[in-house]
């Protein structure tokens, strides 16, 4: 059983070995119990119940106290990464517009002013480069995941 | 004496009232916006009035369509739970002018304390300290821009700007270097007419390495003030507190007993009625300075609530009936730490997050509590404040408190929507906060450069395991939660009669 799931240092292949009732990874073994939960037992020996639920394409899983996040690539989906785009972290309004097309920035430089929850948020460049894109003008509201600016 | 309870707020600290409202036998009404319908809190209440409109001004702090709920439903009395309109004088009044009780003290007492600049001014004038600054009143922006930069250079940096009419962070920004001044007075000034609609900025000098530590007041009617002993709360991130206890790791008896006092006198400076929070800095030097008032219940009541044994909103009830109050005085007992659980993310600079509470497990077990106004199933949405719950334990010490929020922390299971979970956790662990030395910026003394979660490669491969297998399992097709009524077949109860249990 192989799948796919996304990190930030690119897809991670997974293939699970399964014996009875188990599943192996890496020394690891899980087992479903009654009720839909997942007993794990880590290869150092320790035993824990994990909880895992689905949202869109994303596995969460608790285990230990701990949470991480598993995005899921179906088997022929191209892995589009935005190279570049600076995206709105969450809803919002755009206050100030710092940068126009064609400036020159360097990594860290603010470029955008939002305001979301009566809270301001600078939208800062990732890395060195030329602003190609100005998406949004002071006033406009956006969505989580617009893309605000492009910068190259 | 049975009265009717509007509250006029939503969430967890709707639950909160009206839950002490039911106990109290008195009966209720929540008032909903469209985008609340289904919330937590509008399935505690007798009657749910749903508000007409959109924005938080058109529902929450419409303070006509408020009144006209609470006459249209028989309401006697209106609690405002805290933001939205409790610190709002008009709106006490507005209440009053209606023949109804306001659970919370009189119009002119918010109004002086309110203002934090006239605050300041009373504060003085009653002979409580106050941290050393300038107040600058001028409603023009350029004009009150020039007259704030002038007084920065009395005052001297470091410094902080504080909005006048603020309150949870908004409109204030630390300044370190004068090179700084203009932006930060510029984005304060924008913050808190954004936020308040009123831009009027004052300066303090920012007192490093202070412990923000407050007392809780409660006044009755009947002419008694006293104090319920001090909260620390000095651990903020973006100044919004997350790690509250009481009592303070590091308070004397005599500091108590000096803060206490202080506090009453504050209060009664402003005839206060009801219950109360007095604000103070604690310097490394041992003294104190008066920070502001927030003349209604605070978020952070419980830790108070579990060392003194008083119900405080039971308290407010009781007062504003015109009752005295039933608490004796003042015993402090064991330790108690309140968490703030926020969807947020803590490793990206605290940014809110939104999302489904696909699932959301709290922990359970002796001396563990929580305060909440979410359930499994909900939705984050980005229309309101991002906190989603309050966990506070009681222990007898503070070592044994800190190891039951540790454990509790570890129990919590919040998928869906990320939040700040671990990092609350990873909190207990910071060795300010393990040995009671917090102070307002432990957080970037102990994570200068952000924090990041503590890595750990063999659960993370674990959860890589589990998602695997739970999508081979197909379980997201089959998550339907509780337990599975299937397994061993129904078992007659009465079975069990004849049974002896070890």
């Amino acid at each position: 059983m192989q799948h796919t799931f996304a990190s930030s240092d690119g897809p991670v292949e997974v293939t699970l070995s399964k014996q009875g009732d188990s599943f192996f990874l890496q020394g690891h073994e899980l087992v479903k119990d009654t009720r839909g939960r997942l007993r794990i037992t880590l290869q150092s020996g320790h035993v824990h119940v994990a909880h895992a639920a689905k949202v869109g394409d994303t596995w969460w899983v608790h285990i230990n106290g701990r949470t991480f996040k598993w995005e899921r690539i179906e088997p022929g989906s191209s892995n589009a990464q935005d190279e570049g785009g600076l995206v709105a972290p969450m809803p919002g309004k755009v206050l100030e517009v710092l940068v126009s097309e064609g400036d020159k920035v360097a990594a860290g430089a603010p470029l955008m002013v939002l305001e979301a929850m009566k809270m301001e948020h600078r939208i800062v460049a990732s890395t060195d480069g030329t602003v190609i894109r100005v998406n949004y003008r002071a006033g406009d509201q956006v969505d989580q995941g617009a893309s605000l600016l492009e910068v190259e | 004496m049975s009265i009717k309870v509007l509250v006029a707020n939503r969430g967890e600290i709707a639950c909160r009232i009206l839950r002490a409202c039911k106990e109290a036998g008195h009966r209720t009404v929540a008032i909903c916006a469209p985008n609340d319908a289904g919330s937590l809190f509008t399935e505690m209440a007798d009657h749910v009035v749903m508000l007409n409109g959109e924005s938080i001004a058109e529902t929450y702090l419409d303070q006509q369509q408020i009144v006209a709920a609470a006459l249209n439903t028989g309401a006697t009395a209106v609690h405002p739970g805290f933001g939205f309109l409790s610190e709002r004088a008009e709106f006490a009044n507005a209440v009053q002018a209606a023949g109804l009780t306001w659970i919370g003290p009189s119009a002119s007492a918010i109004e002086k304390m309110g203002d934090k600049m006239t605050a300041r001014q009373t504060m003085r004038a009653a002979g409580v300290p106050v941290i050393p600054g300038e107040e600058v009143e001028e409603d023009d922006e350029a004009m009150a821009l020039t007259a704030l930069r002038e007084a920065s250079e009395r005052v001297g940096y470091p410094l902080l700007l504080k909005a006048s009419s603020g309150g949870g962070g908004k409109g204030m920004r630390a300044v370190h270097a004068a090179v700084d001044f203009d932006q930060a007075a510029a984005g304060a000034r924008r913050e808190a007419v954004a936020a308040f609609g009123d831009g009027r900025i004052y300066i303090e000098r920012l007192l490093s390495d202070s412990k923000h530590v407050e007392i809780q007041i409660l006044a009755d009617q009947h002419g008694r003030t006293i104090h319920l002993g001090e909260r620390e709360c000095s651990v903020q991130r973006r100044h919004q507190k997350v790690f509250e206890e009481a009592p303070g790791p590091t308070m004397t008896g005599d500091l108590r007993e000096a803060m206490g006092q202080a506090a009453i006198a504050a209060a009664e400076a402003v005839d206060y009625v009801g219950a109360g929070t007095v604000e103070f800095l604690l310097a490394p030097s041992g003294e104190f300075f008066f920070l502001e008032m927030n003349t209604r219940i605070q978020v952070e009541h419980p830790v108070t609530e579990l060392v003194t044994g008083v119900d405080i909103v039971r308290e407010q009830l009781r007062i504003a009936a015109g009752e005295p109050m039933s608490c004796g005085p003042l015993m402090m007992r064991g330790h108690a730490i309140e968490v703030r659980l926020y969807a947020e993310d803590a490793a990206n600079g605290f940014l809110p997050s939104i999302g489904p509470l696909a699932v959301f497990q709290p922990p359970e077990g002796p001396g563990v509590r929580l305060d909440t106004g979410v359930r499994e199933g909900d939705e984050v949405t980005p229309n309101y404040d991002p906190m989603l719950a309050k966990l506070i334990v009681w222990a007898p010490s503070r070592t044994e408190a800190l190891q039951k929020m540790r454990r509790s922390l570890d129990e919590f299971v919040v998928l869906g929507t990320t939040t700040n979970i671990e990092f609350l956790r990873d909190l207990c662990d910071a060795p300010p906060v393990v040995d009671g030395s917090t102070t307002t910026t432990t957080i970037d003394d102990v994570w200068p450069e952000g924090w990041n979660p503590p890595s750990s490669p063999a659960l993370e491969e674990a959860a890589l395991l589990a998602a695997a297998s739970a999508e081979t399992l197909g379980l997201h097709r089959t998550q339907a939660r509780g337990p599975s009524a299937s397994s061993n077949g129904p078992v007659s109860p009465f079975n069990t009669l004849t049974r002896r249990y070890p």
